[in-house]
């Protein structure tokens, strides 16, 4: 709880909508206001990474002499705010080093290191390692060196570089300044998927830093190493890895529902809808991976990446289950400037229903924490909530309920509200390496469709594993898997039949009477 | 859009400003080798060839430096397959290492739209840069290099016989002419397969063309290879199949439409060369000597390098031509060809040919008649054959020196390549049958070495229908051969 010491004396503005110019004027005078509350690290632990409400008020001096040394070692000119903050982070940080090392490290010279899938690079304009998938950043501090030289020689010609291409690798470079991320794959991904994900990882480190906060650390020492403050935040990062090859969602830029009667669903709403507070902007009850009700202020929208990035963090985190977790989280699409702070709890101990509240005023935490109490009175009062929990038994469904014949699996998004439908995989696709084979048909599938410039309307594909079809309409978006023995005949009457179960099925799989406060 | 010439503009207008178009155009073209100036300060050494000459020595450098890097940075992580290509915004370079050490990089300017902007300001530059498929001008580098080698050996070759300073002569007379030959804005994916187009004959017709190969090469002992060709058209190859692939490629798209003109002018035509009273036959050389009769006529030929089970060995390259029949005869270029020798081979080559011509050509018409009169093909498709590199298209029209015409959308043909990339990611068989936006369907299939695109203008057509169409082209075209439902 060391980092917990300077959330006091952090002068961040509380996070808006809509950022002010008051706002970049005061962070103007420190390069780092309220980093504490943007990367409030707790550091190695996941539990530490987030200020629980039990240890609140609990700030401790351990952090002073710190503080000292490092003003000794820190050029003069730098505020005693930042330093303070730095020290913040930099103690858990070592504190750490064991269990980061034991999992990461690896020889990077070794073929093992080198036939990972896919590897993805974090690193500063200067050059300076801020993450790696595998190993460790001091071991592959020279690579690194190398992109960036590779990064600035083109641009040096007024040029960017995009990928170097080999026979089944590839690299792909995104720059984004004050970062540059690399992806180095194996996997027959489009450049263009692999673009999709590393700029879900360089959200993902702007939601922990905001934008501003970011470009301002460069700006004031470009040789900063900013593992110093994003250190014991890998596992986020190392998790959205994981999902971006696995959860259809982010491939499909939409997310899924859990399966439920709407009259249930409705009255989770409502109830929600009525625990509402003055700052609250977002409500979010998640059933695992899978959304069961969201709620925003009118005029406000939640865009899916940012929603992704939530479900990764709570996803990623075991501590939210041990009581109410209150961060800050930047939702980089929504504003890359400022933070919200996000109200985290379990609606039961042993449950998987997890309650986000968004709030923008980082000193909501008990009128958030009041808001669930309400919401949670509200609930159990209510038949809903034992038809939640019975849901909750059944979060998925399987293919067969569909009733079409040689279909092993499906992807279907409604467009206009960014809801996808899925069946669970069939035994075939059971094993992770399956999943994500067959993940990667998908995403094939969907680079074609989506092309830059030629685009697709309609793409079927057989092949010896299995036969795939694509549709993309106005309306939506369809992909179907099939059996090897299915035909094209099969085919054509199986997308008929699957848009009419879709249809009576979809006050269940849908959220159809969103509402917002 | 229509094909353009090299790096050529076209006006469009759009909301009263007119904006430019320029096309995939060559920017650079050079041959490195990092072993022959290792130390610094000599770097300028490494480079053997660079177009356009006149770039200045320090660019030049950078640019190889940065080549030599993106390779050494790729074996980090891929140390047995090197870099293939580098994609920038504006262009893209393509690798090839043809011999040890030896690099060969071609780039090329991505597609770019020019907008004038207003009050003066300098024009907006938009790139296009999901236009260059990597497979066509991978494909294309690496003809540069067969074409090379055809011509002069390998690399290695000249560097144990001259050193640096011979091979970087020959790279640069041979690659000064040959890259204003590349049209890269009409590559595609018939450059991926570098194929052959056979000639369709009956049996008869091809055993006498076997048996005329047979009595020729009898009497003239000294040929030790010999090729046939029909209307830009193999019928006939005795070298292996890489070397003719890379000989085919230069007879059709450079020695056959240089001489072209003359037979095309009338009988009494100036333009005709000269038969000198010969009225037996219509045999004349598209090598060597233009005129028998000329007393100041030299009797030297081309040499071609082709491979041999130890190596490779040197030729003589005779192409000898009667009407629409061609025959390629090769000599090892350690005999010196006479007068003598030539006057033979006319002599002897020259009525039969011409007889053997008008025969195929009867036989052609025959056929043509019997399958109906030439009309716009039904169906309009490419297919190869990986096996005997066998290539029919329907979709281009007569390929020529300058430009090769498509009778369909660059578009279309850019997912015919997307396809074919697909279909090499998987050694297995396989079939993709798209849409596009435009509603037009396209359908690969790759079954057993064999691949076949099909693109059908059948917009209200559904996938059972576009199946049937096709199963129904794979019945008359290549009976059956392809499997797949």
């Amino acid at each position: 709880m060391e980092g917990d010491s300077q959330r006091a004396s952090a002068s961040w503005e509380n996070g808006t909508l809509a950022p002010g110019e008051h706002l970049r004027s005061d962070r103007a005078e420190s390069p780092l206001p309220g980093l504490v509350e943007g990367t409030e690290p707790g550091a190695g632990q996941k539990s530490a990474m987030f200020v629980h409400a039990q240890s609140f008020e609990d700030l401790t001096a351990e952090a002073e002499e710190e503080v000292q040394r490092e003003a000794e070692i820190n050029k003069s000119g730098e505020s005693e705010e930042e330093l303070k903050v730095l020290v913040g982070e930099k103690e858990p940080h070592s504190s750490d080093m064991t269990s980061e090392s034991r999992t990461k490290e690896e020889d990077v010279t070794s073929e093992a290191w080198r036939s990972h899938r896919k590897h993805v690079f974090v690193l500063s304009d200067a050059g300076k390692p801020i993450y790696t998938r595998y190993g460790t950043e001091e071991a592959l501090s020279s690579i690194m060196g190398v992109m960036m030289a590779l990064v600035s020689v083109v641009e040096a010609e007024k040029n960017i570089i995009r990928s170097i291409q080999a026979d089944g690798c590839k690299v792909v470079f995104l720059t984004k300044s004050p970062l540059v991320l690399v992806g180095v794959s194996r996997t027959c991904q489009s450049d263009k998927e692999l673009l999709r994900e590393l700029q879900y990882i360089y959200y993902q480190i702007v939601s922990l830093l905001t934008l501003t906060q970011l470009n301002n650390i460069f700006k004031n020492k470009q040789n900063y190493d900013l593992r110093r403050l994003l250190s014991g935040s890998e596992y986020l990062t190392d998790n959205l890895l994981t999902r971006l090859e696995r959860d259809p969602g982010l491939l499909l830029s939409a997310v899924t529902c859990l399966p439920l009667a709407s009259s249930t669903r409705d009255t989770v709403s409502s109830s929600l809808q009525a625990a509402k507070s003055k700052n609250l902007v977002f409500s979010i009850l998640l059933a695992g991976d899978r959304l069961v009700t969201l709620l925003r202020k009118k005029d406000q929208f939640l865009h899916h990446i940012d929603l992704h990035l939530v479900f990764n963090l709570v996803g990623s985190s075991s501590s939210f289950r041990e009581g109410e977790g209150w961060t800050p989280i930047c939702l980089p699409k929504f504003n890359t400037a400022g933070f919200f702070h996000a109200h985290i709890s379990y609606l039961e101990p042993a449950s998987e229903l997890c309650l986000i509240l968004v709030s923008t005023d980082r000193e909501d935490f008990f009128n958030m924490s009041d808001c669930k109490q309400r919401f949670m009175e509200r609930l159990s009062k209510r038949s809903a909530y034992p038809a939640l929990k019975e849901a909750l038994k059944s979060p998925t469904y399987s293919v067969e309920q569909v009733g079409i014949p040689e279909l092993r699996h499906f992807l279907y998004k409604s467009k206009s509200s960014g809801l996808y439908t899925s069946p669970e995989f069939p035994d075939v696709y059971k094993s992770d390496c399956e999943q994500e084979r067959l993940m990667g048909l998908y995403q094939d599938l969907h680079s074609s469709l989506h092309h830059p410039t030629r685009p697709l309307r309609y793409v079927y594909r057989c092949g010896e594993t299995e036969n795939l079809l694509a549709w993309v309409t106005s309306g939506f978006e369809l992909y179907l898997c099939f059996s090897p023995l299915g035909t094209k005949a099969l085919a054509v009457a199986a997308v008929t039949k699957l848009l009419k179960w879709i249809r009576k099925e979809e006050d269940r799989l849908f959220i159809l009477s969103p509402l917002t406060y | 859009m229509q094909v353009l010439g090299l790096g050529s503009v076209s006006p469009r207008m759009a909301s009263g400003m007119q904006e430019k178009q320029f096309t995939a155009s060559l920017l650079n073209f050079f041959v490195y080798n990092p072993t022959f100036g290792p130390r610094e300060g000599e770097e300028e050494k490494k480079i053997l060839f660079y177009h356009p000459s006149e770039v200045e020595k320090n660019e030049k450098i950078r640019n190889v430096g940065l080549c030599e890097a993106i390779v050494q940075f790729t074996r980090t992580f891929c140390p047995t397959k090197p870099a293939k290509s580098l994609h920038t915004q504006k262009n893209r370079q393509f690798f090839f290492e043809p011999e040890d050490n030896f690099w060969m990089v071609m780039v090329v300017r991505n597609p770019m739209i020019e907008k004038p902007n207003k009050d003066g300001k300098p024009p907006t530059q938009e790139y296009q840069e999901e236009e260059i498929l990597d497979t066509v001008y991978g494909a294309v580098v690496k003809e540069c290099y067969s074409m090379y080698k055809l011509f002069n050996g390998t690399f290695g070759r000249a560097v144990e016989a001259g050193g640096a300073e011979l091979l970087i002569q020959k790279l640069e007379k041979f690659f000064y002419r040959y890259l204003q030959t590349l049209h890269l804005q009409s590559c595609d994916l018939l450059d991926v397969f570098g194929g052959i187009s056979f000639f369709p004959l009956d049996k008869m017709t091809y055993l006498k063309i076997q048996s005329f190969v047979n009595r020729v090469e009898e009497s003239l002992s000294l040929i030790k290879y010999t090729a046939f060709l029909y209307n830009d058209q193999l019928i006939w190859s005795g070298l292996e199949q890489d070397d003719m692939r890379i000989l085919y490629k230069y007879l059709t798209t450079s020695l056959f439409p240089r001489h072209s003109e003359p037979e095309l002018a009338g009988r009494d035509s100036p333009l005709r060369p000269e038969v000198a009273g010969n009225l037996l036959h219509y045999g004349r050389f598209l090598t060597g000597p233009t005129n028998l009769k000329d007393p100041e006529a030299k009797f030297r030929f081309p040499k071609i390098f082709v491979s041999t089970e130890d190596g490779y060995e040197e030729l003589h390259l005779i192409v000898y031509k009667a009407m629409s029949a061609a025959a390629c005869f090769m000599i090892s270029a350690s005999v010196e060809l006479t007068r003598d020798f030539c006057e033979q081979l006319d002599a002897l080559v020259g009525p039969q040919l011409t007889l053997l011509a008008s025969d195929i050509c009867e036989q052609f018409t025959v056929n043509r008649r019997i399958s109906g009169p030439e009309k716009e093909p039904q169906f309009k498709f490419i297919y190869f054959n990986h096996m005997n590199l066998a290539e029919k298209s329907t979709i281009h029209m007569r390929k020529t020196a300058s430009v090769c015409l498509t009778s369909v959308h660059p578009d279309l043909m850019k997912i015919l390549g997307d396809i074919n990339c697909d279909f090499a990611r998987v050694d297995e068989d396989e079939e993709i049958i798209v849409k596009a936006m435009t509603d037009y369907w396209v359908v690969g299939k790759k079954s057993d070495q064999r691949e076949l695109y099909v693109i059908l203008n059948q917009k209200n057509a559904n996938l059972i229908e576009v199946n049937e169409e096709v199963k129904r082209l794979c019945a008359t075209q290549f009976n059956n051969i392809f499997f797949l439902d």
